[in-house]
């Protein structure tokens, strides 16, 4: 095989499809029931869901890839997830399969998306706080609407989506928060600026913003919800206002009755696999925080490896539409389908396009580059890794004794769980940071300057993403890992 | 919990001591404690954090049960006089854990929970019906459970392992803590512990009218010392080599596998006496399984990385002996890196060639670290009164001539 693809979104379909039409032998894989990523599965009450004919857009795109790619010779398999990645050997677990597949190509993408951003403040793991993407997979699984006052909190242009839809599906949203500042005349003069090219973008802001002003629903901006109340599921929130850094300003705090907390801070790539393929990484929070190296053409340090998508930064489907093309023809041309003026003809268009959207996501910064209060909300009594139930007087409490991020998680076993420190690193890593103070660790990009990658020490790797990457990156059944054929020479180990 | 506080590890280092330590793993912090409570002046020098390496990645089981690899192949007669001394280190190691909690003031843990060694075929159910004997003989409480009497005790085993020993003091302790709580200890009994010291070299003096026989040159400085340990694990070698001595010691990377948690499917730690597994399933749930499967070798700061084949034959070997495991998922695995000895006894003394000069390696270490410890402590006080045993010499030769067998605990 030339090119196996790990992730059936935007970003990775685009590639396989790419990559097929020049034929290269394909296969791509996907955890999930159906193809699409997270945009493009499925249709029903999803992304966008102002009107049918917007569902039927992107379901629509999502259609056109799968038989783009399905027609151009891409074999795709759907509930088969990758456990483990090594050199260009992938592990793989198809559903219902009583054992591991290991499959080796010339070439892997690593396409796998992004997932919410956990954001820990007392009462988070209070029933009725759902984070966005959580609140989309049940209204999209159930058709149920999450409670019927909600009060949303967070940032980003897709933030002012979710309310939107949300209250679409007859949702009483009763407040909206941004974190980020309200936009000025200057803000969105920078933003018209970088317009050009992005007119879709752009529309799809006004049109949310334009339907939540239709909607009643207050939006208010520089606010931040601090805390969820309630005894077994959330009766109230309190929100207060920020500063610039995010940092909630006392004096401010205001009580809401609600039932349903929903939270947005953006997404953080996911980076497991590649991180177990050894890729370099740089740091950047506005792109969700741990954002592996590519080169020109997705290719990461790792040797055979590229990336794209959510997975290389959050950017939006557009960008890993791009992305996905790039790494494909970028392969192709590496393994000697095309020639290299091939595809740099072909990768022209796609640059500019890109360029665009870098150009507008860079405008929008000011108004959402995270702020680092968003990692001080927690109080001492908060579980922060809710797996292990490990507080944050427990964390402080080891932190005393050592500032190694191996060491704090041995020592509280935080990160040990399920979720393998997926919900609580961030948090674990902004504490420590903050305790070696900025000499002793590149400052995140935790500023309105973003936009610039951190190059990051393997210490700071090691702080920042907290485990030591380990197969099996997804759980799996000792039943199904076991493999009777693998010689057990016993505890004599022949001399 | 018992943690050493930050700014106590990070004072200056002193320029001179009676002893110096290389190495915070249990090795090196257990021996501080214990010659700290002596009243002997004490450094401990340790290159990264305490117990990052194999003292706090290892699966935290007691083994006092005689392993198949203490048997030479020279037959039980032959074997005899020296397995009735190891198990009655083996004895103390467990009296000694069963106190251990009470003496440091501190939660390690500890669970007593029992452990059985199971045999596949009659010929191993032969060694352990053998090795049961010389246990008993030696002070070791244990019983050989076979049939329908295993049935019953152990309902969670696959119908046909043809027996088991059961050895009702082993269980296991939080590896992640027990070091550190000796370190807490071992400071407040006035030994200076001093983490991200690496240590470059031991150099011998010519001249020692002034009592020190060593200059301990490390990242921050120099040390003058009247005796040097090297508790430095699996690098310990390394430390040791330009000093002109050869350890009969060799570093292994080590697998293990971790499940989800799981409501209680067994109290004791299961391990095999013929295949690669130790297994139990910890206080929390979560299944541990390991048994000394291989891990590939990365330099040091890097950890060892995984190898799926140990992944996957660890796998194997478990669900073969608890088939109830098969649909608990693995969601996580280490590997840390051991010191295995050719013969698997400890590496603890003095070199003949090099006095002041001790090597302190412990293979089973977590089982058996805080023991001799303590009676390497005894010996380097004058106070000792059981000898470490030659045998465990730096100096010896190994005991399986040509090295031609090897194992891994687990
Ligand atoms: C909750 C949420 C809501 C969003 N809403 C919008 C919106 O309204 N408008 C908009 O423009 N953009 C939205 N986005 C962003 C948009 O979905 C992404 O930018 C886009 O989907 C990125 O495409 P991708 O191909 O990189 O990743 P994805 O679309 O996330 O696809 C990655 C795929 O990889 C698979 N995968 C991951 N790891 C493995 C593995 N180990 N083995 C097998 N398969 C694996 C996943 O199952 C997934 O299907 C949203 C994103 C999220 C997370
Ligand atoms: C995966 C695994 C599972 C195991 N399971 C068990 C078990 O269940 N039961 C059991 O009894 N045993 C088990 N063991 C064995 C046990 O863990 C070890 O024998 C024991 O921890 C050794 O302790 P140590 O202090 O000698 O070594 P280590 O803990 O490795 O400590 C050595 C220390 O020396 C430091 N160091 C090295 N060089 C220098 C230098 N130049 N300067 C300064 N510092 C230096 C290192 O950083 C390290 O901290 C297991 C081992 C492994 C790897």
């Amino acid at each position: 095989m030339d090119l196996f693809v790990v992730g059936g979104g935007p970003a990775g379909l685009s590639a396989a499809g790419e990559a097929a039409r020049h034929g290269l032998r394909v296969v791509l894989v996907d955890e999930r029931v159906t193809l699409g990523g997270q945009i493009y599965r499925q249709p029903g009450p999803g992304f966008v869901v102002r009107d049918a004919r917007r569902v039927g857009r992107d379901y629509q795109r999502g259609v056109a890839l799968v038989d783009a790619a399905l027609r151009a010779g891409a074999e795709l398999r759907c509930r088969t997830s990758v456990l483990s990645l090594r050199g260009t050997t992938a592990a793989c677990l198809t559903e219902g399969r009583g054992h591991v597949t290991l499959i080796r190509a010339r070439r892997v993408l690593v396409a796998p998306g992004a997932s919410d951003r956990p954001v820990p403040f007392p009462g988070w793991t209070l029933p009725g706080v759902v984070t966005a993407g959580g609140a989309q997979a049940l209204v999209k699984a159930s058709r149920v609407a999450p409670g019927s006052r909600l009060v949303f909190a967070g940032s980003g242009p897709l933030a002012l989506a979710f309310p939107a839809q949300l209250r679409h599906l007859g949702v009483h949203v009763v407040l909206a928060l941004e974190a980020g500042p309200m936009p000025r005349v200057r803000h969105l003069a920078r933003i018209l600026a970088a317009g050009w090219g992005n007119a879709a973008l752009l529309r799809d802001a006004l049109s949310y913003r334009a339907q939540l002003v239709e909607a009643r629903v207050p939006l208010r901006y520089a606010r931040a919800v601090v805390r969820a109340e309630g005894e077994d599921r959330v009766e109230a929130v309190v929100h207060a206002a920020v500063d610039a850094d995010w940092r909630v300003i006392p004096g401010t705090e205001e009580r809401l009755d609600a039932d349903t907390l929903c939270v947005g801070y953006g997404f953080v790539p996911s980076t497991e696999l590649l991180r177990l393929a050894g890729c370099r990484f740089t740091y950047d929070e506005d792109l969700g925080g741990l954002v592996v190296e590519v080169d020109a053409w997705q290719r990461t340090s790792a040797e055979g490896v590229s990336a794209a998508g959510d997975g290389t930064g959050v950017r939006g489907a557009p960008a890993a539409l791009g992305q996905g093309r790039l790494a494909a023809l970028g392969a192709a041309a590496d393994l000697g389908a095309i020639t290299q003026a091939r595809a740099d003809e072909l990768a022209r268009p796609v640059r500019r396009r890109l360029a665009a959207k870098e150009r507008f996501r860079r405008a929008l910064l000011p108004l959402y580059a995270v702020g680092a209060g968003i990692y001080e909300l927690a109080s001492p009594e908060t579980v922060v890794c809710r797996c292990e139930e490990v507080t944050l007087a427990r964390l402080e409490e080891v932190m005393e004794a050592t500032l190694d991020v191996d060491a704090v998680k041995s020592y509280t076993r935080a990160g040990m769980g399920l979720c393998q420190g997926r919900n609580c690193q961030r948090q674990v890593s902004a504490l420590l940071t903050r305790r070696r103070g900025p000499s002793t660790y590149a400052a995140p990009s935790l500023s309105v300057t973003a936009g610039s990658a951190v190059a990051l020490s393997e210490e700071q790797l090691a702080t920042l993403a907290g485990t030591t990457p380990r197969p099996p990156v997804r759980p799996a059944p000792i039943g199904v890992l076991a493999d009777d054929s693998v010689p057990d020479q016993g505890l004599f180990v022949g001399g | 919990m018992l943690l050493p506080r930050r700014q106590d590890l990070a004072g200056d280092v002193p320029t001179d001591s009676d002893v110096v330590i290389v190495g915070g793993g249990l090795a090196g912090c257990a021996l501080a404690y214990f010659l700290a409570v002596a009243g002997v002046e004490v450094v401990l020098l340790e290159r990264a954090e305490l117990n990052r390496e194999a003292s706090g990645t290892n699966a935290g089981s007691f083994h006092f049960q005689i392993a198949i690899h203490q048997l030479t192949g020279a037959g039980w007669d032959a074997d005899r006089a020296r397995l009735l001394d190891d198990v009655r280190f083996l004895s103390r190691a467990a009296s000694m854990w069963m106190d251990l909690e009470r003496e440091l003031r501190a939660d390690l843990g500890v669970h007593v929970t029992g452990g059985l060694m199971v045999a596949e075929t009659p010929e191993q159910l032969d060694i352990l019906v053998q090795k049961q004997r010389v246990e008993r003989e030696g002070g070791l409480e244990t019983e050989v459970l076979t049939g329908a009497g295993l049935r019953t005790f152990a309902p969670y085993l696959a119908e046909d392992l043809v027996g088991a020993t059961y050895c009702p003091s082993e269980g296991y302790a939080n590896p992640l803590v027990t070091a550190p709580a000796f370190a807490a200890r071992a400071i407040e009994a006035g030994a200076a512990v001093r983490t991200h010291v690496p240590v470059w070299e031991v150099e011998r003096l010519e001249d020692h009218s002034g009592g020190s026989r060593f200059v301990v040159r490390h990242a921050r400085g120099a040390l003058r010392a009247r005796r040097v340990v090297n508790a430095a694990g699996a690098w310990a070698p390394d430390l040791a080599r330009a000093n002109g001595l050869k350890l009969p010691l060799h570093a292994e990377g080590l697998h293990v596998n971790v499940t989800e948690p799981r409501a209680r499917l067994l109290h004791p730690v299961v391990q095999h006496i013929g295949r690669r597994l130790t297994l139990k399933q910890s206080a929390n749930g979560t299944f541990i399984i390991g048994g000394g499967w291989p891990a590939r070798a990365e330099p040091w700061p890097a950890r060892y990385s995984i190898r799926w084949t140990s992944m996957t034959g660890n796998a194997a070997v478990a669900r073969r002996v608890v088939p109830a495991l098969a649909d608990v998922r693995v969601i996580h695995t280490w590997a840390g890196v051991w010191a295995g000895s050719e013969d698997l006894l400890p590496v603890v003394g003095e070199s003949a060639r090099l006095p002041g000069y001790f090597t302190f390696v412990v293979p089973t270490g977590f089982t058996l670290g805080p023991l001799m410890a303590s009676l390497l402590a005894e010996q380097m006080t004058l106070s000792a009164t059981t000898r470490v045993p030659l045998e465990y010499s730096p100096d010896r030769a190994p005991v399986f001539a040509g090295g031609a067998r090897r194992a891994v605990p687990g």
